[in-house]
């Protein structure tokens, strides 16, 4: 489904990216964990099209998809959230879900005034999906407050139900989990889950809480410094000498580190 | 009967600023354009129309049509290289659009290729009034302020439309930023040029009403001024809002014209009022952007 090849990005003189390749097979969920700084959310501007990569390659269904913007990364099929969820200013929360289904009839100005009926019935269907959605999200209750008015956590739930809507093949969830409570979180886990099992997505998450990791990825890859240090099932990752290294701060090179800074 | 003449001017006038108002709405409260040079519509409109009836001897409708499609192509072009702006710099880049367009026909005289016509800086006079000739002098005012009003009716059904439809989710999406949309597959910059070009047009029908009501166009009446009363409508009124627009320029323009009765109150010459009622106005966009950030009238929020 996705493949990266040997993806170079720095900043200055940052290397934040430093040489880092691995494959995400279709229909399964891939952990992507990493100290902070490590690279993961530099990685998924650089697959979103956000950032220019300096070297590599990224594949996508099998082709490459070198230097393309954004808004046509995300019409190929790759969704993603944010790390830091954005709300546009006075847009309710079904407004949200409404607006992501993507090549709406409505989105064309001529149409407004040529398929009035078409736009319509397109609506009705998008707002049952939306109904579903706004109640796996656990957002029914609030779906005529205005987005900003949202808490973090409702801010992030809101951001994965409005990507649902927009039907991606692959999705990219930046920490999905951060600032939702516990409960919740054990229902996202299982909506998550269902994507994957009853909807044959494939998904790609950062993600800093273990717990969801080992409960949900297939497996995991494990950046550091911009490199991948590890990749395997979640137990495996949990073994691994390195990744504990790199987390605990127990290597000679990190103490090196954290003295110079 | 001068009293109601005054009222039938205002009112055309209310017409054609709401139009204007319509337009930069559009732009500004639902896509967050910050176009400081709205006004530059307004003059492509004004002027098409007079070359394309007075020159070309066409009928007025034509003139509509030519001055709505040149200033929504002139809308279309200028977002082309400042699509990826900030707001702030948008501002300024459409400031300065509007600044080359007054200046062009400032300069240019052979727009009227030397007929009896003058332009640059003299302007262009005895341009037609439509269908002027099955009326009398004191009904035709009524006639024109019938076209205004249907032509800001249409205006309003348009740009009502579009943004009650997906496209007006879209829009208010990049308002803030450009993150967000891009995600979800929204190509935001030709979401841009489409509602420039859009707004544009608007702005060209309502120079079009404009310069065949008054009957002569030059380029100090296209001063960057008016593009700030335009503003202040949107403010007043409501941004984001299609009624509070209108009602936004039919208030600013009240008070822009109460300083003709004043004078008979007020101690004040009617040199000094004409010049103090820009004042006033500057002081209604402040207050109203400290009190009443949303305007008289707010945005409509959509309600499943």
């Amino acid at each position: 489904m996705l493949k990266i090849e040997n993806i170079y990005k720095s900043f200055g003189g940052i290397l934040a990216l430093n040489g880092v390749s691995f494959s995400v097979e279709s229909n399964t969920i891939t952990g992507l964990i990493g100290p902070n700084g490590s690279g993961k959310s530099t990685l998924f501007n650089v697959i979103s099209g956000f950032y220019t990569k300096d070297r590599g390659e990224i594949y996508f269904k099998g082709k490459s998809i070198e230097g393309t913007e954004p808004y046509r990364i995300a019409m190929l099929g790759v969704g993603r959230t944010f790390q830091i969820s954005e709300v546009p200013e006075k847009m309710t929360v079904l407004e949200n879900l409404l607006l992501a289904p993507k090549r709406q009839i409505g989105e064309g100005i001529f149409n407004v005034f040529l398929h009035p009926l078409k736009i319509k019935a397109e609506n009705e269907k998008y707002l049952k999906n939306a109904y579903e959605i706004l109640e796996l999200v656990q957002l029914y209750n609030l779906r005529n407050e205005y987005a900003e008015n949202l808490s973090g956590g409702q801010r992030k739930l809101l951001s994965l139900g409005r990507i649902l809507m927009s039907e991606p093949t692959l999705l990219l969830l930046d920490e999905p989990t951060a600032g939702v409570n516990p409960t919740l979180i054990k229902d996202l886990i299982i909506a998550i889950r269902n994507l994957r099992d009853e909807k044959g997505e494939t998904i790609l998450l950062v993600e800093h809480n273990m717990k969801v990791i080992s409960q949900i990825c297939d497996r995991v890859i494990v950046l550091d410094f911009g490199k991948k240090i590890a990749e395997g099932t979640p137990e495996e990752i949990q073994k691994n000498e390195k990744v504990l290294e790199a987390y605990l701060s127990g290597s000679p090179k990190r103490k090196a580190f954290h003295e110079d800074s | 009967m001068g009293l109601v003449n005054f009222l039938v001017y205002l009112a055309i006038m209310m017409g054609i600023y709401g139009i204007l108002s319509l337009s930069l709405n559009l732009q500004y409260g639902f896509t967050g354009l910050a176009n400081f040079g709205q006004v530059a519509f307004f003059c492509l409109g004004a002027y098409t129309s007079t070359i394309i009836v007075l020159v070309f001897k066409m009928p007025f409708f034509f003139g509509l049509l030519g001055a709505m499609v040149v200033a929504g192509f002139f809308g279309y072009i200028i977002s082309v290289p400042t699509a990826n702006l900030r707001e702030d710099y948008w501002a300024i880049a459409t400031l300065a659009a509007a600044e080359v367009v007054r200046i062009f026909f400032l300069n240019e005289d052979w727009v009227v290729g030397g007929g009896p016509y003058q332009g640059g800086s003299f302007g262009i006079g005895g341009i037609p009034q439509p269908l002027r000739s099955l009326f009398s002098a004191s009904t035709y005012p009524f006639f024109y302020l019938a076209i205004v009003l249907v032509c800001l009716f249409a205006t309003y059904i348009v740009i009502n439309a579009i943004t009650r439809a997906p496209f007006g989710r879209v829009i208010k999406s990049i308002r803030t930023e450009d993150n967000l949309p891009q995600v979800l597959g929204k190509n935001v910059k030709r979401f841009r040029m489409k509602v420039m070009a859009i707004g544009g047009s608007f702005g060209g029908m309502a120079g079009c009403l404009w310069a065949h009501y008054h009957g002569f166009v030059s380029p100090n009446q296209f001063l960057p001024l008016e593009t700030f009363i335009i503003w202040a409508m949107v403010i007043v009124g409501g941004k984001a809002n299609n009624k509070g627009a209108i009602l936004g320029a039919v208030i600013i323009l009240i008070f822009y014209n109460s300083t003709r009765f004043l004078k008979d109150y007020l101690p004040i010459e009617e040199v000094t009022l004409a010049s103090l009622r820009m004042v006033a106005i500057g002081i209604l966009i402040v207050a109203a952007m400290l009190f009443m950030k949303e305007g008289l009238l707010k945005e409509k929020k959509p309600i499943y």
